[in-house]
């Protein structure tokens, strides 16, 4: 029953709990009050808080008396309720006396606001085992879209989640509900270790896991079965990795664990210059202002250079670069008397010769457009300093069959999810990838519309969206978070501390969650959305546990979901042997 | 010539000690000897303890005008009766019985009166529901008087009801009840053959003497004085004849603080005695013997309660939970005024 010696508002109240009946934190309930006309108006909401105290008593030392039999003391048992939801829209209190019960089957429909959604999938279970819907159009960018993901590494398991998402959007039927099950396509940066590199793999312990856990919930049935989703692994997976650095000729993915299955894409130094990827391998453009034209101006200058050939390689007629071995059977007639660009330390070479050295050191002058040679300096101090962790990205030494078979393809081809390994990567390598790669995928998206959604998840936005600073990088990500739901971008983002990433992407998410928190970021202004409760409670949130913050419910709730039925690390694998070493045979012979 | 603090707070009714001394006849009803009497535990025979207490509140007072012009003096009160039941050895939790309120409309006069239904003003706040009850005499404390009477007699019923019968038999060696009440206040007629307790919280009437007050302080926590037996209204001038007697022995439930008086700790507790005999029945014997025991275990903190140890535990949250069955004053008042504003004016006044 309501409380009538605490306020209860249509946003907030407390009731007594009867004897015998038992509340937990995170129950739905629903209440029922009636007006002076008859009409009656129903409270769904959330328990966001539960105390048991004894009443009737004055002294916190009454209790010895009142376990001493001495005292009549009755232990008052309450819960506090946020309302997610006032059913018709009359924001009357509810009445002291009016009976709370449990929202189950409708009622619970209603206080998550399912009724309203039209699609939506799983985002996990309650804690009595009932299922959280999430609205699709508030994820695809139909009314909203992205999704933003925080907690502390480690124990919050932000990326576990993500992937647990993307596998409910993909398997929970919403997609094919819209017919758009062949289109849509998910691009994942693994950023540590190589835990994304098994999504294809069946995980041999979530059987035993998922039965332990069903045992010790007491569930119905499994975690899986009761979010009807497939205990499986992700299917038509590509697994893209940069190229092991120093291999000539054959290019060979840059991964440990895994053996087979994953294609090495590189770029070629024609791409570069064309696709104007020069800015990229600047993480911190903001530098000097000056550094800002030099680095647009060359991007120009090489842009135009690169026109008019398909080859991997630039071909330049004023420089000659120190080694000249190049002189064999695939030499053109075109490019006889010219020097070839076929690496990107010739191409710093080059850039170096015609900024400060042709000329006797005064450079040439189209391209150095009047910049003070400190800055030019500068600039290719910059360039000089990202070239070892570009050099094996970035190559034209390469036939133009490999430059195709080695492009990295997100969008078209079979593929529904493409893992993009650059943990291995140095920071700029990493700051580069991801910035071409989605500004790669903006643009298309710009130039073919917005059906076809693309779900890119990325972790540590903190990395590449700081909070201070600017970079190129940035630019794309806040173009996604603020243009990408019209366009069909959903950034699935995850970071430690929202607080340091650039706010406008964490308030474009209309789906936020939260993992465990560090205390004192919980404090912080961009996790307001979560009552003072929620709050407290991100500290202890276990590994498994998520709070979801959906537009349509306006408290968020707490879920957890399965262990994933992927492989995260190698020895988590179930192998049919035969199987993968003939797939592995097959790799290697690049069949 | 020393100064000692009355142990009880300047806010109560009366002190603790008053001390006037009592004009009847004191006999020694155990034994000639008098001495401090250990206390000896509490039997497990006894099961459950009841501690019986009633509050009554004048809610308005009224003045009655009938056709003839007469005008007569009425009020409207309120009377809780209730119960504690614990067991004495602590082997279940305490629980409040019966604390229900009663509402009175105490007229005098010979017209009688219906009764006042004051209708709620809205669903939760409930019905009130004045009974009428006339009282004789016009005094102004007359309405008073007469819900404290109804509230005693209430009282008295339920001690009667809840109590084991108590044979008053020397002889009986089983004549412990199971079932004992603690009254608030003198045991009342009526309640004879019951093993009702009546512990009086003050001393107000010294029923020893300048000899035999002494040994009052050299209690220690637990012990108490032989019982004593007295009639009751006995003012020493022979016409206290026919009156019921009472047994009645002091115990002290604590150490007096250096700075109050060194009466402080110590309460009278009374039972009914039969007519003129010279004997102590068994069963008021071994009551006497426990309470002692029983008494510090109720007995109540100064940090906790003002008048402690005296109030004990279970008559404070007794007194506490029938404050609360009554209702607030003011809520009540307002509907009293709301209510004779509703039937005699134009508009209610809330």
């Amino acid at each position: 029953m309501v409380l009538g010696t605490e306020d209860a508002t249509p946003v907030t109240f407390w009731f007594a709990v009867s004897p015998g009946a038992s509340v937990q934190m995170d129950d739905l309930v629903v209440v029922e009050t009636r007006k002076p006309d008859g009409q009656t108006v129903r409270f769904y909401g959330l328990v966001d808080h539960v105390r048991t105290r004894h009443e009737g008593v004055t002294f916190d030392s009454d209790v010895a008396d009142v376990v001493a039999g001495l005292l009549p003391a009755s232990v008052s048992y309450a819960a506090r309720v946020l309302v997610t939801r006032v059913s018709p829209e009359n924001f009357i209190p509810p009445q002291p006396g009016d009976t709370v019960g449990h929202a189950r089957g409708d009622d619970l429909r209603i206080a998550l606001s399912a009724d309203k959604m039209k699609r939506a999938f799983p985002g996990g279970l309650l804690a009595d085992g009932q299922v959280l819907p999430i609205n699709y159009q508030f994820v695809n960018g139909e009314s909203g879209g992205h999704i933003n993901i925080s907690g502390i590494s480690g124990v919050a398991t932000k990326t576990s989640y993500a992937l647990f998402l993307l596998h409910s959007i993909f398997r929970s039927g919403v997609l094919d509900s819209r017919h758009e099950g062949h289109a849509t396509r998910a691009l994942i940066f693994n950023v540590k270790g190589e835990d994304l590199l098994f999504l294809d793999k069946f995980n041999k312990e979530v059987e035993g896991v998922e039965r332990g856990v069903r045992a010790a919930k007491n569930l119905p049935q499994g975690r899986y079965d009761l979010l009807g989703l497939p205990m499986s692994p992700f299917q038509d997976v590509q697994f893209l990795a940069p190229p092991r650095e120093g291999g000539s000729g054959v290019i060979v993915p840059n991964v440990e664990q895994r053996l087979g299955g994953v294609t090495p894409f590189v770029f070629t130094v024609r791409e570069f210059c064309a696709r104007r990827m020069l800015p990229y391998a600047f993480a911190d453009r903001n530098a000097s202002l000056n550094l800002g034209f030099v680095i647009g101006s060359i991007e120009d200058k090489l842009a135009r250079l690169a026109q008019g050939s398909d080859a991997p390689y630039l071909t330049v007629p004023d420089w000659k670069a120190e080694t000249d071995a190049m002189l064999d059977e695939s030499v053109r007639f075109s490019e006889l008397g010219e020097a070839r660009i076929e690496t990107f330390p010739q191409l710093v070479a080059y850039l170096e010769y015609k900024l400060l050295e042709e000329n006797e050191g005064a450079g040439d002058r189209r391209w150095t457009g009047n910049q003070s040679p400190a800055t030019l300096q500068a600039f290719i101090r910059r360039l000089r300093g990202v070239q070892k962790h570009l050099s094996p990205l970035v190559r034209g030494d390469l036939t133009a069959e490999q430059a195709t078979k080695y492009r990295p393809n997100i969008l078209s081809g079979r593929f529904k999810t493409s893992v993009v390994d650059i943990n291995r990567l140095g920071s700029h390598a990493q700051m580069f990838v991801v910035g071409v790669l989605l500004r790669d995928l903006f643009e298309h998206k710009e130039r073919y519309g917005r059906q076809d959604t693309v779900f890119v998840v990325l972790d540590e936005l903190n990395k590449y969206a700081p909070r201070e600073g600017d970079s190129p990088i940035k630019d794309v990500l806040l173009d996604i978070a603020e243009r990408g739901r019209s366009l069909g971008i959903i950034l699935i983002g995850a970071q430690q501390t929202a607080s340091e990433v650039e706010r406008r992407i964490v308030s474009n998410a209309a789906i936020r969650v939260v993992g465990r928190l560090d205390l004192a970021e919980a404090e912080r202004p961009e996790y307001r959305f979560l009552p003072q409760s929620f709050r407290a409670r991100a500290g202890i949130l276990q590994p498994g546990t998520m709070l979801v913050s959906q537009p349509d419910v306006p408290n968020p709730v707490l879920v957890n979901y399965p262990f994933p039925a992927w492989a995260t690390r190698r020895d988590e694998v179930a192998e049919e042997v035969g199987q993968a070493s003939e797939d592995m045979g097959r790799d290697l012979l690049g069949l | 010539m020393r100064i000692r603090l009355d142990p009880w707070p300047v806010d109560t009714q009366d002190g603790q000690l008053t001390l006037k001394p009592f004009a009847g006849l004191v006999f020694n009803a155990e034994t000639d000897h008098w001495a401090a009497i250990p206390t000896r535990g509490i039997p497990h025979r006894m099961r459950r303890l009841l501690v019986v207490d009633g509050k009554p509140r004048m809610e308005a007072r009224l003045l009655l005008d009938d056709e003839a012009g007469g005008m007569s003096v009425a009020g409207f009160g309120a009377f809780v009766v209730g119960a504690v039941d614990l067991c004495p050895h602590g082997s279940r939790q305490a629980q409040l019985q019966g604390v229900s309120a009663s509402r009175v409309l105490a007229y005098s006069g010979d017209t009688p009166l219906e009764v006042t239904r004051l209708s709620p003003r809205n669903p939760h706040s409930g019905l009130l529901e004045y009974q009428p009850h006339a009282f004789a005499g016009a005094q102004v404390e007359g309405a008073r008087a007469a819900v404290q009477t109804l509230m005693l007699r209430r009282e008295q019923a339920m001690s009667a009801e809840l109590a084991s019968p108590l044979p008053l038999d020397e002889t009986d060696v089983d004549a412990l009840p199971d079932t004992l009440v603690l009254q608030d206040g003198p045991v009342r007629p009526g309640e004879a053959g019951r093993a009702v307790v009546g512990y009086v919280k003050t001393l107000h009437t010294d029923y020893l003497g300048a000899d035999r007050i002494g040994l009052l302080t050299a209690l220690r926590p637990g012990e108490r004085t032989p019982v004593l037996r007295f009639k009751l209204g006995d003012r020493g001038e022979g016409t206290g004849e026919g009156r019921e007697q009472r047994f009645t022995w002091y115990v002290r439930l604590c150490d007096a603080p250096f700075y109050q008086h060194p009466l402080a700790g110590v309460m009278r507790l009374e039972m009914h005695a039969p007519e003129d005999t010279d004997f102590v029945p068994r069963g008021v014997q071994d009551i006497a013997d426990l309470s002692g025991a029983l008494l510090c275990r109720l007995a109540s903190q100064p940090h906790k309660d003002p008048r402690a140890p005296q109030n004990l535990i279970p008559t404070a949250a007794l007194e506490q939970a029938m404050g609360r069955a009554m209702g607030s004053p003011e809520m009540v008042t307002r509907r009293i005024r709301a209510h004779l504003a509703g039937q005699y004016g134009p508009r209610v006044v809330a």
